[in-house]
């Protein structure tokens, strides 16, 4: 009877370390911003000189979304376009106007993003100060000289979206 | 119901699925297998279905462009994929530099009526 109980305390202790292996499961999180597109813009054609993103004129606002995984790390800056990257052959003056602006934030603490953005040249910089996704509109809109009609065919511009690291 | 949780979900997929992201945000310069030459170690994570290419570029704290050796400055990085790659300065230079950046870059056909550029900084500390 001895034998048997001694037996299996020796296989307790045998097992028993093999039995409480641990599995770890180690995770990182590190700093980190993300850029996304969220919605692609188009430039409607309102009149023969103008065109506009914004519904009104028939465009599409292109809107972005900008993640980041821990606050104030990273500063955003958005530019709206001043210029074509592509386009049939112009001979006259442009005015390109623009306007960023915040439209949809993942948390309250967001709320002051849009009173605090530093607007300059055709630039718009965010300070962002909170963990979560920001999404930004950005509206473009250019005339093209003095009365004169937009040349037929195809016109592209670039939105310039940039996470710096603070 | 069944449409608005489909529409829902393709959403939710669309906004996953184009990003550009670049790691560490306070990446480290250490030293290298070339002689006189430190290396910080980039990560660059392409989820933009519309780019397949991205642009290094070192800058001073006055955005000043840094001399720089990388395998490819322009790379070729492919939806999805993800890459890791070393930006190479001389040790003398080292002290200077502020800011590792990639820059996406679009192919003309790849741009729609508003393209999108983006640009994501890393600082050197």
């Amino acid at each position: 009877m001895l034998r048997y109980i001694g037996l299996a305390a020796i296989g307790l202790v045998v097992t028993s370390p093999t039995s409480a292996f641990e599995a770890p499961i180690v995770g990182n999180v590190s700093s980190k911003c993300s850029i996304y597109t969220d919605t692609p813009g188009v430039y409607g054609n309102p009149s023969p000189d103008k065109l506009s993103t914004l519904a009104a004129d028939g465009g599409v606002t292109p809107v972005i979304r900008i993640d980041v995984t821990a606050a104030e790390y990273y500063t955003a800056k958005i530019s709206w376009p001043n210029d074509f990257s592509s386009s049939p052959t112009l001979d006259d003056a442009q005015a390109w106007d623009g306007e960023v602006t915040v439209t949809g934030t993942s948390t309250t603490d967001m709320s002051g993003y849009e009173a605090a953005k530093l607007e300059y040249e055709n630039h718009t910089e965010y300070s962002l100060t909170a963990a979560g996704s920001t999404w930004f509109g950005i509206t473009s809109t250019v005339e093209y000289g003095q009365g004169k009609s937009l040349p037929g065919g195809e016109y592209k511009a670039m939105v310039v979206a940039e996470c710096i690291a603070d | 119901m069944k449409k608005i949780c489909y529409g829902f979900a393709l959403a939710i997929i669309a906004n996953i699925t184009n990003a550009h992201e670049l790691t560490p945000t306070y990446p480290k310069l250490k030293p290298s297998v070339i002689d006189g030459a430190l290396v910080a170690e980039m990560k660059l994570w392409n989820r933009r279905r519309d780019v397949r290419y991205y642009e290094i570029t070192v800058h001073d704290s006055e955005w000043n462009n840094i001399p720089f050796a990388a395998v490819e400055r322009l790379m070729n990085v492919e939806y999805n994929e993800m890459r890791i790659f070393g930006v190479y300065v001389k040790k003398e230079t080292a002290r200077k530099i502020t800011y590792i950046c990639t820059t996406s870059k679009q192919l003309k056909e790849d741009v729609e009526s508003t393209g999108l550029t983006t640009r994501i900084c890393s600082k050197v500390k």
